[in-house]
C-alpha cells in the first residue's frame, strides 16, 4: 500500500491537488482512498460533488462505539474512497486532538483492512500548529510527505516549518519528505525560486502545477479537472504528478533552512516584483 | 511529588463544607481528588464533574459545563457551586467566564481556573483562597477571636487536629471564628470579624489580602505538634491577643512510656511531606530526640529524597500514603501524618497528632508502630 501526505500552507492548494491526482490515479483501477485531515472538511467536495459528514461529526453525534464503516467512508468519481476527518467549530475545542481522535476511529472500525487501498492521501492542514496536526508524520500513517507552496514567503516559510517538523521525527524511523510540488498561482510566478528552495532542502520540485481557469471553474461545478476537462492540458499535469508521487523514490530528511536563508529568497522575490512592476509584466506569467 | 494547582484549588475550595465543587476536568483528575478526600468521609460527596471526554476536549468543553451546572444546581441544596477548571480545558481553551455567565441557577456561582501544570499545589491553594476571599463581608470585630488559616477537609486528623487546636485556645480565653479551608460558607463569609489571622503553614496570601482589605493582622506559626509547637502557638496568639494567658501542659502520659522513650533516644528517622514535615521533623528531633536523617518538602526531588533515605540509617519513615513502596523496600515502618493518606482512615476526632493530646497520641503510635513492627 502506497502511503503519502500532502502538507502546505492553508489556501495553497492541496486540496485541489489532492482531489485531482486522487481521480488521476483512479483512472488506472486501483483502489484509491484520500483523507481531509483539515477542520474546513472540504477537500473531498471536488471528488463527491458535496460536503460530507465527518468521522468526527459522526463521533460527536453517536459516540465513537456505534461508528460504521459506510457511514464515514462515501465513494467519489472513479470510485475513489473520501473521508474527512472533521473538527471543531473555529475558536474551540481542539482540532489538533481532532486528528488524532479520526485516524484512531478509523483503525477502530477497520477502514484500511476492509478497503485494503492501493494508495492512501492525506490532505492535512499544513500549519503544523501542534503536535496533533504531525500525527500522520509519526505513527507511520504515510511513507513520505510532499509539500506544496507557491513562490509567496509565506508560502515557503511554512513549507520550510513542515521540513522542520519532519527533521524532529526523522530519529523515530519516521516519515521523510519526497518533494516539493509549485502551485504557480503564485504573487511572483518564478519556478526557479523554488527549484532553488527544494535543492537547498535537499530534494527537487516533483511537479509544477501552473495557473489555470480550468481549475476554478472545475470547482465551480465541484469537480476535479480530471472529472470536468479530462482531455486538457491540466489534466495531464495532474496525471504526471500522480505518476510521478507513486513512482517515487527519492526520499530525504530535509535540511530546513535557516530565516537567513529565507531572508534571502524574501529578498529575491522582493526583487523580482520589483522589476515586474516597473515593467508592467504580468505578475503571475499568462493564463 | 506534588499534586499541582488544581488538587491545591479543590483542596482549598472543598473546604467550604456546604459547597458543591465542579471540577471542569476529565474523569481521572475527578476521582483522584475524590479519593483522597473521601476516605475518612465517605459521605462527604459535595462534587460534581462534567467528566470531560475525547469528545469534549476535540469539540469544546462548554457544553458539558452548562449542562453539569444546571444538573449541580437541580441535584444539589447548596448556596455556592465553585466551578474549577483544570487542565484539559485550559489547554483547549474553554471559555468557563462565559458559560458560568450564561446560566441562571439557584446557587451563587463562582469559578476559578487552576490547570495543574499552571503552578504547585500550594499555589492553587493560596489563589483559590484569595479568589474565594471575594465572598468575605465586612464585619464588627469580635474581640479575642481568631482565623485558623491552612487546613484542608483531606488533610489527615484535621477534625481532632482543629478540635484540640480550639479546645487550646479556649483554655487560653481565644475563640476560632472560622477555620479556613474547613468552615460553612456563612462562617467563611463573616472570617474578616476575626481580631487576628493565624497561618499555620500555608494560606498567606489569603492573610495578606485579608489584612489589606479588611485590617486583620496575621501571625505566622507552623503547625502545633509537640509540647513545644503547641506552647509557642498559643503563646504567641496570647501575646499579639493581650489575653495574659500562660500555658501549661501535661507530661504524666509521657512518664508512662518513659522507659520506651528512652529506648528509643536517638531513633534515626526521615521525613517528607507539605509544611507538616518541617514542624514534625522539629517534634521528633527536639522532644523525641530522634535523628532526623533526611528531612524534605513534597516539592523537593523525590528521587534524591529516595536515594537519601536508602543511603541512611532511616527506621521509621514519617509521610504519606505515597511512602508505602519505600518503606516496604526499606523493609522499615511508615507512620502517616500528612496528605495525601488513603490506606488509613481517622474517623475518632479525639485523638489528634496537633496540641498537647496530639503529642501524646503520636508519641503512643510512634512507640506501638515500633513495638507490632516485624
Amino acid at each position: 500500500m502506497r502511503k503519502f501526505c500532502v502538507y502546505g500552507k492553508g489556501g495553497i492548494g492541496k486540496s485541489t491537488i489532492v482531489s485531482n491526482i486522487a481521480a488521476a490515479l483512479a483512472e488506472n483501477g486501483e483502489t484509491i482512498m484520500v483523507m481531509g485531515c483539515d477542520p474546513k472538511s472540504d477537500m473531498t467536495r471536488n471528488l463527491v460533488g458535496k460536503r460530507l459528514p465527518t468521522v468526527l461529526d459522526l463521533f460527536r453525534t453517536e459516540g465513537p462505539d456505534r461508528m460504521k464503516l459506510d457511514d464515514v467512508v462515501f465513494k467519489g468519481f472513479n470510485g475513489v474512497h473520501c473521508i474527512e476527518a472533521g473538527g471543531p467549530e473555529p475558536g474551540v475545542g481542539c482540532a489538533g486532538r481532532g486528528v488524532i481522535t479520526a485516524v484512531d476511529m478509523l483503525d477502530r472500525i477497520g477502514v484500511f483492512d476492509d478497503i485494503k487501498p492501493d494508495t492512501v492521501i492525506y490532505d492535512v492542514l499544513g500549519d503544523v500548529v501542534c503536535g496533533g496536526f504531525a500525527m500522520p508524520l509519526r505513527q507511520g500513517l504515510a511513507d513520505d510527505v510532499y509539500i506544496v507552496t507557491t513562490c509567496d514567503p509565506m508560502a515557503i516559510y511554512a513549507a520550510n516549518n513542515i521540513c522542520k517538523c519532519i527533521k524532529r521525527f526523522a530519529d523515530r524511523g519516521a516519515v521523510t519528505l519526497g518533494g516539493i510540488i509549485y502551485n504557480g498561482r503564485s504573487v511572483v510566478d518564478e519556478p526557479s525560486i523554488i527549484d532553488g528552495f527544494a535543492a537547498r532542502l535537499g530534494t527537487k520540485v516533483l511537479g509544477r502545477v501552473p495557473m489555470s481557469i480550468l481549475i476554478p471553474r472545475a470547482e465551480l461545478h465541484r469537480k476535479t479537472v480530471i472529472e470536468y476537462v479530462p482531455d486538457s492540458e491540466i489534466a495531464d499535469t495532474f496525471r504526471y504528478l500522480a505518476t510521478a508521487i507513486c513512482e517515487n523514490e527519492d526520499r530525504v530528511m530535509p535540511d530546513p533552512l535557516s530565516d537567513d536563508e529565507l531572508d534571502g529568497i524574501n529578498e529575491e522575490i522582493e526583487v523580482l516584483l520589483r522589476e515586474r512592476e516597473e515593467t508592467g509584466s504580468n505578475l503571475t506569467g499568462d493564463v | 511529588m506534588d499534586g499541582g494547582k488544581f488538587f491545591g484549588a479543590f483542596r482549598a475550595s472543598s473546604g467550604i463544607t456546604d459547597a458543591v465543587v465542579l471540577n471542569h476536568v476529565p474523569v481521572g483528575c475527578n476521582w483522584g481528588a475524590a479519593i483522597f478526600k473521601t476516605t475518612s468521609n465517605q459521605f462527604d460527596m459535595r462534587h460534581a464533574c462534567t467528566v470531560m471526554h475525547e469528545r469534549e476536549i476535540v469539540f469544546g468543553g462548554e457544553d458539558a459545563l452548562r449542562e453539569a451546572l444546571i444538573r449541580a444546581d437541580e441535584l444539589y441544596d447548596t448556596p455556592i457551586l465553585l466551578v474549577i477548571a483544570g487542565d484539559a480545558p485550559s489547554i483547549i481553551g474553554d471559555d468557563v467566564g462565559a458559560v458560568v455567565n450564561s446560566v441562571t441557577l439557584d446557587a451563587e456561582v463562582m469559578w476559578m481556573e487552576a490547570a495543574g501544570f499552571k503552578g504547585s499545589m500550594r499555589d492553587g491553594y493560596e489563589e483559590a483562597l484569595t479568589h474565594l476571599a471575594g465572598l468575605m463581608n465586612e464585619s464588627d470585630m469580635i474581640e479575642n477571636s481568631v482565623n485558623l488559616i491552612g487546613f484542608s477537609p483531606d488533610d489527615f486528623k484535621v477534625d481532632a487536629d482543629v478540635k484540640e487546636i480550639k479546645r487550646l485556645l479556649r483554655d487560653a480565653g481565644v475563640e476560632v471564628n472560622s477555620v479556613i479551608s474547613k468552615c460553612s460558607l456563612e462562617q467563611f463569609k463573616k472570617a474578616p470579624a476575626a481580631e487576628l489571622n493565624v497561618v499555620l503553614g500555608q494560606g498567606s496570601k489569603l492573610a495578606e489580602h485579608m489584612k489589606i482589605e479588611f485590617g486583620v493582622p496575621y501571625l505566622e506559626m507552623e503547625y502545633p505538634y509537640g509540647l513545644e509547637g503547641t506552647t509557642q502557638l498559643t503563646s504567641a496568639i496570647s501575646e499579639e491577643l493581650g489575653t495574659g494567658h500562660e500555658p501549661e501542659f501535661d507530661i504524666e502520659p509521657f512518664k508512662k512510656v518513659y522507659l520506651y522513650l528512652h529506648e528509643l533516644y536517638g531513633t534515626p528517622v526521615s521525613i517528607i511531606g507539605d509544611f507538616h514535615a518541617e514542624a514534625m521533623a522539629n517534634f521528633l528531633n527536639w522532644e523525641l530526640g530522634f535523628n532526623v536523617e533526611v528531612s524534605a518538602r513534597n516539592v523537593d526531588d523525590y528521587f534524591e529524597f529516595e536515594e537519601g533515605v536508602r543511603n541512611s540509617n532511616t527506621t521509621i519513615l514519617f509521610g504519606s500514603s505515597f511512602e508505602q513502596n519505600i518503606a516496604r523496600t526499606l523493609d522499615i515502618p511508615l507512620i502517616r501524618f500528612c496528605y495525601p493518606v488513603f490506606d488509613n482512615v481517622c474517623v475518632y476526632d479525639d485523638a489528634p497528632y496537633a496540641g498537647f493530646r496530639g503529642a501524646v497520641c503520636l508519641t503512643e503510635a510512634i512507640i506501638n508502630t515500633v513495638m507490632s513492627y516485624g
